[in-house]
């Protein structure tokens, strides 16, 4: 089996298609995704205004609005043709209206509408110009509010002090509500997985390559099939254990993600994901005739893990089928756990759930790739040795 | 792969050939067709709801009297949330979260009516697991209107019994009212935004690596000194034989793609089909373009495929599908323009979803054929490297 590990191991070193998966992949990408997003919050968006009422309190409205952290009034339009020019040629993002008469009816004790109307491309836009609007409408009103109950009934000092009932939130994990921090811990085990997956389709593909072409093969050497995938994983693992480290301590120490969790507890957990990765790598190895259609083959299926890991949209609410897909991915459970672990700070026990299936999964994983190695790689190499 | 025997030269002997390439290797039909439909079923389907409802969350109630168990009950009323726990305390709450049982949880503190009858201002918080977006900002928005509900009951009952009439109050709870008006997406339906931005960006990701593995085939064998000898020579006419039938594949799939996406699943279309569809057709080959650009300037299989896998999966991200690109930084925004998704995505934006006249999108239009000709400008070395192919493994 030593024989095997320093054989893999010299084969590896000489290949740049499976270093640059092993190198390139786990400590660029996450970098380059993490900048991508690293500004987090979504501030500032521009919005026109349309002012029917031209009153101080109208003007007030818009400067608390401007105020905002979200939204940024870059100027007033004459009508709504004319903001709507703004929103399409793409100046501005949302429109505030301000009907004649806002003022008058706040005075007379009236309830007054002003309304927003948002351009729908992009949903952090519009979540941010709900956000701004909420506030800006509630600290309005008390202030008003507080203003007239004085007026009518100048009694109530618990009124008139501020608000009766404060109502605080609180982020859990992303404190910041920060896009980075959400998106990118998920992505971090999701980058770890393909890496492994690829690496090791890219590794069968080249081994059957280099058969086709030179005649070369390792597998001859080999005592079992099992022991050579032991082989071959420790070898991989050798060289990817500082890059897991980095991934999964450093990237995030280096973005500020959030980091409740306890590192050891973290690759203790991740360690099953990483053998079921393995497993399905080798699995993968079956279809792989040829080291490039690895690409062709597997960096689509990307998306479908990250859709998949319930990250993006709950797992509980997903079709059966896309549920049960879900169950059998490494990632599906690595995302679930690493989040739970990095961003909530649960505890290994905790997540006993998604750790019980990652070793099951590695487990049934490491038996379809055994089946893959031993009934449709090894034969497939046979054969081209014989020819 | 084995020489194609085809005696005849010309342009029609290599569309011929390129045909047959790809009905012969599983692998293409894997990356034509297989990929993109099983895209287009899992995305329509996984999203078809447009937002997740009844996310799972839980109350803390530590107060234990009417008004606080009035308040449970109108948050259990609401359509987004599920009330599945009612845990005795904050660590309880937190422990069910951290096992990803709940999305969040509302906390009601201890001698709540009292002291809000007293007026010492007890604080109702809300907490949202944010590490999932969707779900925990459905939360934030159901827990923040639950919070103010009941905020306005009270203040109604203690300002009527300061002897404030009932009429002038309802008025005065909310002098000031900012109604949102999403347009163009009502419902705020978020299987929207992921379907069409993710299934062309889907596309563009196969058409670089189908573009880029079929003409780097060639090249890895050797086949190319025949694809040009059958061309007599003329790079022009090898590539346009290659490509064209895979031009025209892509077309009848982002033909497909946008009946689905637009018709069948009824996703917003508020402009006219004709520029859309002129979209996606020309999407195709500014796609193509891009990756025959990337095949200059790397002739070879292995190094093309991977920039072209790096750039098509980064795509995802640096096109700005969810996080503006004003809001990135300066130096990662600008290469969200040298994709030809980001401008799909533009014209999706303007055309469909927004209905706007065309002449707002006709620079995206012009992109598509900056993208068509760029592969012109590096031809000459492709043809070299065509005519000598070299593989390094």
């Amino acid at each position: 089996m030593f024989a095997v590990y320093c054989r893999e191991f010299k084969m590896v070193t000489h290949d740049v298609g499976i270093i640059l998966f092993f190198m390139f992949l786990p400590l660029a990408y996450p970098i380059i995704y993490s900048l991508i997003y690293n500004p987090e919050l979504v501030k500032d968006v521009s919005m026109v205004v349309v002012d029917h009422d031209r009153t101080a309190l109208s003007r007030e409205l818009v400067r608390k609005m401007d105020a905002c952290d979200q939204a940024h009034v870059i100027g007033y339009a004459t009508d709504l043709g004319d903001a709507r020019r703004a929103i399409d040629s793409h100046k501005a993002y949302a429109i505030l209206e301000i009907p004649e008469g806002f003022a008058r009816k706040v005075g007379r004790n009236e309830a007054s509408n002003a309304v927003m109307y948002c351009e729908m491309s992009l949903l952090l836009r519009y979540r941010g110009f709900l956000v701004a609007s909420t506030n800006v409408m509630q600290e309005f009103s008390s202030e008003l509010m507080t203003e007239n109950i004085d007026r009518i009934a100048p009694l109530a000092e618990t009124i008139a002090t501020g608000d009766l009932l404060p109502v605080h939130n609180v982020s859990m994990g992303n404190i910041r509500n920060g896009f980075d921090s959400f998106i990118m811990p998920g992505v971090l085990i999701l980058i770890l997985q393909q890496c492994i997956v690829l690496a090791v389709g890219m590794a069968g593909g080249a081994q059957r390559e280099s058969m086709r072409l030179t005649g070369y093969c390792s597998d001859n050497l080999a005592p079992s099939v099992f022991l050579t995938m032991v082989a071959q994983m420790l070898c991989y693992l050798t060289i990817l254990v500082i890059p897991i480290i980095f991934m999964l301590h450093y990237v995030p120490l280096i973005f500020r993600f959030p980091m409740a969790g306890d590192a050891l507890e973290i690759f203790a957990f991740i360690l099953p994901m990483i053998f079921a990765s393995f497993g399905l790598g080798f699995a993968f190895q079956s279809v792989v005739t040829e080291r490039e259609t690895v690409f062709v083959l597997w960096v689509a299926t990307s998306l479908v893990f990250l859709l998949l890991s319930g990250l993006i949209w709950p797992m509980y609410d997903m079709l059966p089928v896309w549920r049960w897909l879900a169950g059998i991915c490494p990632s599906t459970w690595g995302v679930e756990g690493f989040v739970k672990m990095n961003a909530n700070g649960a505890s290994l026990s905790q997540v006993s759930g998604p750790y019980l299936n990652l070793w099951i999964l590695a487990v049934v994983w490491w038996v379809l790739g055994y089946c893959s190695r031993r009934w449709v790689v090894r034969p497939a190499l046979m054969k081209l040795s014989s020819r | 792969m084995k020489e194609i025997r085809i005696a005849d030269r010309g342009f029609r002997a290599i569309m011929l050939r390129s045909l047959v390439q790809i009905v012969r290797r599983p692998v293409y039909w894997t990356g034509f067709f297989i990929f993109p439909l099983f895209m287009f079923l899992f995305l329509t389907t996984m999203l078809e709801k447009g937002l997740p409802t009844r996310v799972p969350a839980a109350i803390v109630d530590r107060d234990g009297t009417s008004l606080s168990r009035e308040i449970t009950q109108n948050l259990g009323g609401m359509q987004m949330v599920d009330l599945k726990y009612t845990p005795n305390s904050f660590s309880e709450a937190r422990h069910l979260m951290q096992k990803g049982e709940i999305y969040g949880y509302f906390l009601i503190p201890e001698n709540f009516k009292a002291d809000l009858l007293a007026g010492r201002k007890p604080v109702i918080t809300f907490y949202t697991n944010m590490t999932y977006f969707v779900p925990a900002s459905m939360l934030f928005k159901t827990f923040k209107a639950t919070a103010v509900y009941a905020k306005a009951g009270i203040v109604m009952e203690v300002a009527q019994s300061a002897g404030v009439d009932a009429e002038s109050l309802s008025s005065m709870m909310m002098p000031v009212n900012i109604a949102a008006r999403p347009i163009g997406n009502p419902q705020l339906n978020y299987g929207i935004y992921i379907a069409n931005s993710f299934v062309p960006c889907l596309l563009q990701l196969m058409i670089f690596l189908m573009t880029a593995f079929s003409i780097g085939q060639e090249l890895k064998y050797g086949t190319s000194r025949r694809l040009m000898q059958m061309a007599d020579g003329s790079i022009f006419k090898a590539l346009a034989g290659k490509l064209l039938p895979q031009t025209v594949i892509w077309w009848v799939i982002v033909f497909f793609m946008t009946a689905w996406l637009y018709r069948y699943s009824h996703y917003p279309m508020h402009g006219s089909w004709g520029w859309m569809l002129l979209s996606e057709f020309m999407f195709v080959p500014a796609c193509q373009g891009f990756a025959l650009f990337v095949v200059c300037v790397l002739p070879n299989l292995r190094l093309s495929l991977s920039v072209c896998a790096l750039i098509g999966i980064l795509s995802f991200s640096i096109a700005a599908f969810s996080f503006p690109v004003p809001s990135m930084y300066p130096a990662m925004g600008i290469f969200s323009y040298i994709v030809p998704i980001r401008y799909n995505f533009l014209i999706y934006i303007d055309q469909a979803l927004n209905g706007i006249d065309v002449a707002y999108s006709r620079m995206w239009f012009v992109a598509y054929i900056i993208f068509m000709l760029l592969p012109f400008t590096l031809l000459w070395r492709l043809k070299r490297d065509m005519n000598n192919p070299v593989y390094v493994p």
